[in-house]
């Protein structure tokens, strides 16, 4: 019982903080709004008994990545006249709505028709870092393998794009 | 219920399109790209809550490090874009228009 509560304690925070970032006008407020929506999203695996993924939302994503986006922002110093203007701002996000909203009550229409199962918090080692790292380096090996070519390639590309000398 | 987990990805991933339709500041785009995959990954993980089976927990996985690349290589993009431009706004980027 307690699990729905947090559920919908967790999601309401998730929406709110995702509404957030769509309509602060700064990227700093944005920014931070978003994290919240990453932080109770973290809080929905854990109900989701995902223990390694809540820790790596964690860590990851709510620490590293949106520590770096902070700093990008503190970085580039954004004053109130360098923002863009947006004038159809309004009008784009109630042209988006409506393209959007029918998408999406046929597809919460579509998940109701899953099986009803409740959702409780398993004890056992489902989720945890030594099943899922089994699983990871056992039959998904060759896909987390190009995953380092990628983030080694990006790396490099960040490298080459960012120090470039003497552009301006 | 694992329906109502999947109702708030699917939720969730429509207000990452609103962000990326609506908005002109390159962050709020890019922020709102980062929210489309964490809907994603919660739908995985919901999904293989739903099967008993750790194969979502992978793909989660492999997602995060997708957007981990994508965040450095697009925050590169945009200190470039903004050291040759002086602005943060998406109409102002169009270099490649012939």
């Amino acid at each position: 019982m307690i699990t729905t509560y947090l559920f919908f304690g967790f999601a309401l925070l998730a929406v709110l903080g995702a509404l957030g970032l769509i309509i602060f006008k700064h990227p700093m407020n944005g920014a931070m709004s978003f994290v919240v929506t990453l932080i109770s999203l973290a809080g929905l695996y854990a109900l989701l008994s995902a223990k390694l993924i809540f820790a790596i939302q964690l860590i990851v994503y709510a620490g590293a990545i949106m520590s770096l986006i902070l700093f990008i922002i503190m970085f580039l110093n954004i004053q109130e006249k360098d923002l863009p203007l947006d004038p159809n701002r309004w009008f784009y996000l109630a042209g988006g709505i409506v393209v959007v909203a029918p998408i999406a009550g046929l597809l919460i229409k579509i998940t109701r028709s899953l099986p009803a199962t409740e959702v409780t918090v398993f004890e056992d080692g489902f989720g945890s870092v030594k099943e899922v790292g089994q699983l990871l380096f056992t039959q998904w090996l060759l896909p987390f393998e190009i995953v380092s070519i990628l983030l080694l390639v990006a790396l490099v590309g960040a490298v080459v794009l960012a120090g470039k000398r003497g552009v301006n | 219920m694992v329906s109502h987990y999947l109702s708030l990805s699917v939720i969730l991933f429509c207000l990452g399109i609103l962000g990326v339709v609506s908005r002109r500041n390159v962050f709020i785009v890019f922020m709102s790209i980062e929210l489309m995959l964490n809907a994603a990954n919660l739908g995985f993980v919901s999904l293989s809550r739903l099967h008993v089976n750790m194969d979502g927990h992978v793909l989660a996985l492999m997602v995060m490090a997708v957007a981990a690349a994508e965040a450095a290589l697009a925050l590169a993009v945009i200190i470039l874009l903004h050291k040759h431009k002086g602005n943060l706004d998406t109409n102002i980027f169009s270099l490649l228009k012939g």
